[in-house]
């Protein structure tokens, strides 16, 4: 759906993207990973047109990217803004009309957001009369109003509360469904790890990992598993011996616990497994791997410490 | 363009929904009307007594003017030849605080001078101005007492009496038609300035709250500038209607109410006018509301208001997109609305040095100087209106219409560097404007 070429940016001397490609499917929700200064914005800056990128190039279901294809796209901005005095509804239509649609058919999609999202009691209130979260419930729909092929959000969560933030991931999912496109960016981890099917890590300009949440989490895994049994916490430390190390537990009651632990040297999953059974009722047992949050720190902590030696 | 419009309309209708906007529709007017109601009815000058002498080498005048005495000038008769320096210079005419050259060609020609001291007032002028154009209508019967309709119509011409200092004879003081012209320079400049300001904020606005990003994935830099620019120049027009509508009705209720229009040439019978013209009495009793009729005179028809309305909206609306693009590329370049306070104070200078060009091409409609502000686009808007009310001479009607193209082709110019800027610096948040970065901005595409 949406191919990135070598894309390179330079701001005056500093650089915003070095040489970034990446590709995100038809019909996937994709995550734009990286900490502040990355080069995130300065990417969806690119892919909507509003900044051109110095070398590279953007194609938009197999051709090169042009204004029309603007119209195939939704923006939600990280800092975003509305006009304070306008209405809730003119505020809406207006945006709706500059991507495009007639007033007749602003004014349909607008009354099934508005119903979706329970906002219609306030159609006729000026954006300043509005609450943080409700104001971002606009913003949304402005952004999906004109039923884009391609979203893009940039720190979509922010400012909700968590049942709002629910709300808009459950439209995410039933979007992805009808066979939309979303790219997210967000720093918002837990929610990248529940919903993205892949996700991009830029970092310092560059593209420093690419693949399905599984595999970046694969990437990154550590060697840990987690054991749940029944029985003395005792009988299980002491049937370890030195090549594993227990990290932490979960108390579950009724003397059941989950213990988290790392192998040392060439010790297996399949060696834990032999020095505890007998000694404890094993109940399951899995390899734990990373969360995002960890995948994303694993990745970005490292090259930070070589840069802060150089 | 599509969008362009639809950024206008929005702009549009967010300006013409403000307190301010209504209330500047409503008070701006009555403010002017005020000053206008003031400017004729009080004087305006704090000299009220004027002594004037009238050189009148052949004694066209006969030595009188007024079948009656004018309390506030005195007029005093020199039938020898005075020169601009005896007037200036001689003891014996210190005590006169004009003199006026009369000769025989003043009947065909129309033309007269009057050299002053010190600038008399609008009202003194308009004393002087009418009753020595009486006079002279009078010397005119009496030596054509049995002329045609025709005939008479095509000698009795206004006078066109013009003030000089008599030091500096090239100052040639305000005709009033001059001020008139002036009058309508400033208001240009002060809706360029007023709707400048609410570009600029407008832009500033955008940018701090981010919604701009927003419209740049919609629109280009240049369409979001351009409907911005149109936008509000829509709500300037709208309110300069306002403006014309209930300053128009204001003077029409002076003209009706204040100042009685009681022997207004136009209505007049011609041959009644020529009998009357004799009565002394009839003449005499009238007086006091003739010399308001003046004001109306000048209001109403020495000034061609239809033309100088139409070369107003069209140098309005070029000057609007002459500097409006500057206030939106100053919008779009600052990192913050008070950073954009202190670029505009440049343009006040400059809209300011447009207001003395007004002013100098006034007193020195004939300098060089004068025709160099005519054409420059920074004050020609003003400095046509004043020529525009005092009169382009025989051939100079392409002066105007050279005027317009070169600020024409200027907007242009200015709205390409502008959009330019804008496209470059509207994504600058938080920074500190510094030249190199303008200049940069200006290079890239």
């Amino acid at each position: 759906m949406l191919e990135i070429k070598n894309i390179s940016k330079t701001f005056y001397r500093k650089e915003a993207l070095n040489d970034v490609s990446l590709s995100v499917r038809k019909g996937e929700i994709f995550g734009l990973l990286g900490p502040n200064g990355a080069g995130k914005t300065t990417l969806i800056r690119i892919i909507n047109r509003i900044v051109q990128q110095d070398a590279g190039s953007v194609r938009f279901n197999g051709n090169l990217m042009t204004d029309k294809d603007l119209a195939e796209i939704g923006y939600l901005p990280e800092e975003r803004g509305l006009y304070k005095r306008m209405t809730v509804h003119n505020h809406a239509l207006f945006l709706g009309r500059l991507r495009g649609f007639s007033k007749k058919d602003v004014l349909t999609k607008m009354d099934y957001w508005f119903d979706k999202f329970q906002i219609n009691d306030w159609r006729n209130k000026r954006i300043e009369e509005l609450s943080k979260g409700m104001a971002q419930k606009v913003q949304f729909i402005c952004a999906v109003l004109h039923e884009p092929q391609l979203l893009i959000l940039d720190e979509p969560f922010s400012g909700f509360d968590p049942i709002n933030v629910e709300l808009i991931k459950q439209e995410l999912i039933e979007m992805r469904a009808a066979g939309k496109t979303i790219i997210l960016s967000s720093h918002n981890m837990k929610s990248i790890e529940e919903i993205c099917d892949r996700a991009v890590l830029i970092h310092e300009a560059k593209k420093i990992a690419e693949g399905s949440i599984s595999e970046l989490q694969a990437e990154q895994k550590m060697g840990m598993y987690a054991v749940r049994f029944k029985g003395s916490m005792i009988a299980f430390v002491n049937a370890l011996w030195t090549g594993f190390e227990v990290i932490d537990k979960d108390i579950l009651g009724d003397d059941r616990f989950v213990v988290r632990v790392k192998m040392r040297g060439e010790n297996s999953f399949q060696d834990l497994l032999k020095v505890l059974i007998g000694q404890i009722e094993i109940e399951a047992a899995w390899e734990v791997l990373p969360s995002m949050q960890d995948v994303f720190i694993g990745l970005v902590q490292p090259k930070e410490e070589v840069s802060d030696e150089e | 363009m599509k969008n362009s419009l639809l950024i206008a309309l929005r702009e549009f209708k967010e300006r013409i929904g403000t307190r301010s906007f209504i209330l500047f529709s409503f008070i701006g007017p009555l403010v002017v009307l005020g000053m206008i109601y003031l400017l004729f009815s009080l004087g305006g000058n704090s000299k009220q007594h004027w002594k004037v002498l009238i050189a009148d080498h052949g004694n066209l005048l006969d030595s009188k003017i007024m079948p009656g005495e004018d309390k506030a000038i005195d007029y005093a008769f020199y039938n020898g030849v005075l020169t601009l320096d005896d007037f200036a210079n001689g003891k014996k005419f210190q005590e006169y605080d004009a003199f006026l050259e009369i000769n025989e060609k003043v009947l065909s020609n129309k033309i007269g001078f009057v050299f002053y001291r010190e600038a008399p007032s609008v009202r003194m002028q308009t004393r002087i101005q009418f009753q020595i154009e009486r006079r002279l209508e009078e010397i005119l019967i009496e030596r054509f007492d049995e002329i045609p309709l025709k005939e008479y119509l095509k000698i009795k011409q206004k006078l066109n009496l013009t003030f000089a200092d008599v030091y500096d004879p090239n100052n040639q003081s305000s005709k009033l038609e001059g001020w008139v012209g002036y009058f309508y320079g400033v208001i240009i400049f002060l809706f360029i300035f007023l709707f400048g300001m609410t570009i600029l904020r407008s832009v500033a606005v955008e940018k701090s709250n981010r919604i701009v990003e927003v419209l740049l994935a919609t629109t280009s830099p240049r369409q979001l500038m351009q409907g911005k620019i149109i936008g509000i120049g829509f709500s300037a027009f709208l309110q300069f209607v306002f403006w014309t509508v209930i300053i128009g009705a204001g003077l029409y209720f002076m003209r009706e109410t204040i100042f009685p229009d009681l022997l207004d040439a136009s209505k007049m019978n011609v041959n009644e006018l020529i009998v009357d013209g004799a009565n002394q009495s009839f003449q005499e009793s009238h007086f006091a509301a003739r010399e308001y009729n003046e004001f109306v005179e000048l209001v109403f028809d020495r000034i061609h208001f239809v033309n100088m309305t139409f070369f107003f909206l069209i140098f309005f609306l070029l000057g609007y997109l002459f500097y409006g693009a500057i206030f939106a590329a100053i919008g779009a370049t600052t990192g913050s609305e008070s950073d954009g306070q202190q670029f505009v104070l440049p343009l006040i200078f400059l809209l300011f040095f447009a207001l003395y060009a007004g002013y100098h091409s006034l007193y020195y409609p004939d300098s060089g100087l004068t025709t160099f502000f005519h054409y420059l686009p920074f004050t020609s808007p003003v400095v046509v209106m004043v020529k525009l009310a005092t009169g382009y001479g025989v051939g100079e009607a392409y002066q105007i219409y050279l005027s317009m193209i070169i600020l024409l082709f200027s907007a242009i110019i200015v709205m390409m560097i502008a959009s330019r800027l804008y496209k470059n610096g509207i994504l600058q948040f938080g920074h500190r404007v510094r030249l190199r970065h303008v200049f940069k901005w200006l290079k890239k595409t």
